[in-house]
C-alpha cells in the first residue's frame, strides 16, 4: 500500500517504521526537519518537510494514489483539516486522524472522520488494568468504547445458558471455543466445563460483567 | 439594515477592528479568543460579548451563543483553526452565513462552501491586489 503519514512525533515515527518494515511504500511529512531523527534506521520511505494541508506537499506525497493516510500531528485542528482533505478532495480509502481532545474526537466522528483519541483509549485501558486486571482483554474497539475479553467459563455458569451472561447492548457472548472448535452461540446455548468464551462488553458495563462472573469489585 | 448577531473568533487586530465597526453599525457582537489579554481592551464596548475560550471547541461556541448567531466570522491567524470554526459553525450549529479569513494565500483553495465557508477573504491577497493596481496606474498613465 502507499501510505502517507502527517506528523513525525513519537506516534508518527513509530507508525512509519512499522509500516515501512512491513514493506509498504510510506511518505512521512513534518514541518520541522529535525523531527525525522525519530525514524529508525530501517525506515526506507520518503520524508517531506512541509505543512500537512499544503496541496503541493500532499501531491508530492502522492495523495492522489494513496491507499491510506494517517494524520497524527500534535495539532487537533491540523489533523482534522488534513483528514477532511484526504476524504473529501482525494477520496483516500482509509483515513485516520489522531485527536487528543475526546470531545472534539466525537464531534469530528460526526463529521465523518475516523478518529483515534489517545486520551480516551489510554485512560480506558488503564482503568481496565486497575479495576479488572484478572480479565484477559484481547481487543478494544473504537476509542476503547467496547472491550473484548477471553476467559474460561467460571464454574458457577457451567450448565447455565448464554442468556445468563447477556445484557442487551452492554454484554454479549461473541463466541465459544469447545474442545478446540469455535462457534457462535445463541441465547439458549448452555455452557459446558472448560468452554473458552469470547465476551464483548461496553467499557462502562465492565462492573456488571464482573458481577455476573462472580469476580470481586 | 437590520441588527445582526455576529460571532467573531479571533481577537487579533482584524477581529477587534471588525468587531468595532459592526458594533458602531448597531449590531450585536460576540468576540471569542483564547487569550483574555486580547479581549481586555474590548471589554468596555463588548460587555458580555467578550468570551475567553478556544473558539475551535464546540462547547465554547455553544456557551458563547453561536446558536443565535446569523453570522460567524473565523478571523484567527491560523488557517486550520479558521477551517475548524467554519466547519463547526455550518455543520454542527447551522449558522446561516460563515465568513473566514485566509492567512496563507496557498490555502485559499480549502475555503469552500463544502467546508462551511460562504465567503473567504485573504488580507494578503487583497493588499497585494491593491498595490498591483496602484503600480499599474503608475506604469500606464491614462
Amino acid at each position: 500500500m502507499h501510505i502517507i503519514i502527517i506528523g513525525c512525533g513519537r506516534v508518527g515515527a513509530r507508525l512509519a517504521s512499522l509500516l515501512s518494515r512491513a514493506g509498504h511504500s510510506v511518505v512521512i511529512i513534518d514541518r520541522a526537519p529535525g523531527a525525522f531523527r525519530r525514524l529508525d534506521r530501517s525506515f526506507k520511505g520518503a520524508k517531506i518537510v512541509g505543512v500537512g494541508f499544503d496541496r503541493k506537499v500532499l501531491l508530492d506525497a502522492g495523495i492522489d494514489r494513496a491507499d491510506a493516510l494517517a494524520t497524527v500531528s500534535s495539532g487537533d485542528n491540523t489533523n482534522f483539516v488534513v483528514a477532511s482533505i484526504a476524504v473529501e478532495d482525494y477520496h483516500v480509502p482509509r483515513v485516520v486522524a489522531r485527536i487528543a481532545d475526546p470531545l472534539r474526537a466525537e464531534m469530528y466522528s460526526r463529521l465523518g472522520i475516523t478518529t483515534i483519541s489517545a486520551t480516551l483509549w489510554a485512560s480506558a485501558r488503564i482503568h481496565d488494568l486497575i479495576v479488572s486486571p484478572d480479565l484477559h482483554n484481547v481487543l478494544t474497539v473504537g476509542s476503547a468504547d467496547v472491550q473484548l475479553y477471553e476467559f474460561e467459563v467460571p464454574v458457577r455458569l457451567v450448565g447455565r445458558t448464554v442468556s445468563q451472561l447477556t445484557l442487551p447492548a452492554e454484554v454479549s457472548v461473541v463466541a465459544i471455543t469447545r474442545k478446540g472448535r469455535g462457534f457462535i452461540p445463541v441465547l439458549g446455548s448452555s455452557f459446558e466445563p472448560y468452554d473458552r468464551l469470547l465476551v464483548a462488553a461496553q467499557t462502562g458495563s465492565i462492573g456488571k460483567l464482573r458481577a455476573m462472573l462472580g469476580l470481586p469489585d | 439594515m437590520p441588527q445582526l448577531r455576529v460571532l467573531i473568533v479571533g481577537a487579533g487586530k482584524l477581529g477587534r477592528q471588525t468587531a468595532k465597526l459592526l458594533i458602531n453599525a448597531g449590531n450585536h457582537v460576540i468576540l471569542v479568543d483564547k487569550d483574555p489579554a486580547a479581549l481586555h481592551e474590548m471589554k468596555d464596548i463588548l460587555g458580555d460579548g467578550a468570551v475567553s475560550g478556544d473558539g475551535c471547541e464546540p462547547t465554547v461556541l455553544e456557551k458563547a451563543g453561536i446558536g443565535q448567531a446569523q453570522v460567524v466570522i473565523a478571523a484567527t491567524g491560523h488557517d486550520e483553526d479558521n477551517l475548524v470554526v467554519a466547519e463547526l459553525a455550518r455543520r454542527i450549529f447551522d449558522v446561516p452565513r460563515v465568513i473566514a479569513r485566509v492567512n496563507r494565500p496557498e490555502n485559499e483553495w480549502l475555503f469552500t462552501p463544502q467546508r462551511g465557508v460562504d465567503v473567504a477573504f485573504s488580507p494578503a491577497t487583497l493588499v497585494a491586489k491593491m498595490v498591483e493596481e496602484v503600480v499599474d496606474r503608475g506604469a500606464s498613465p491614462s
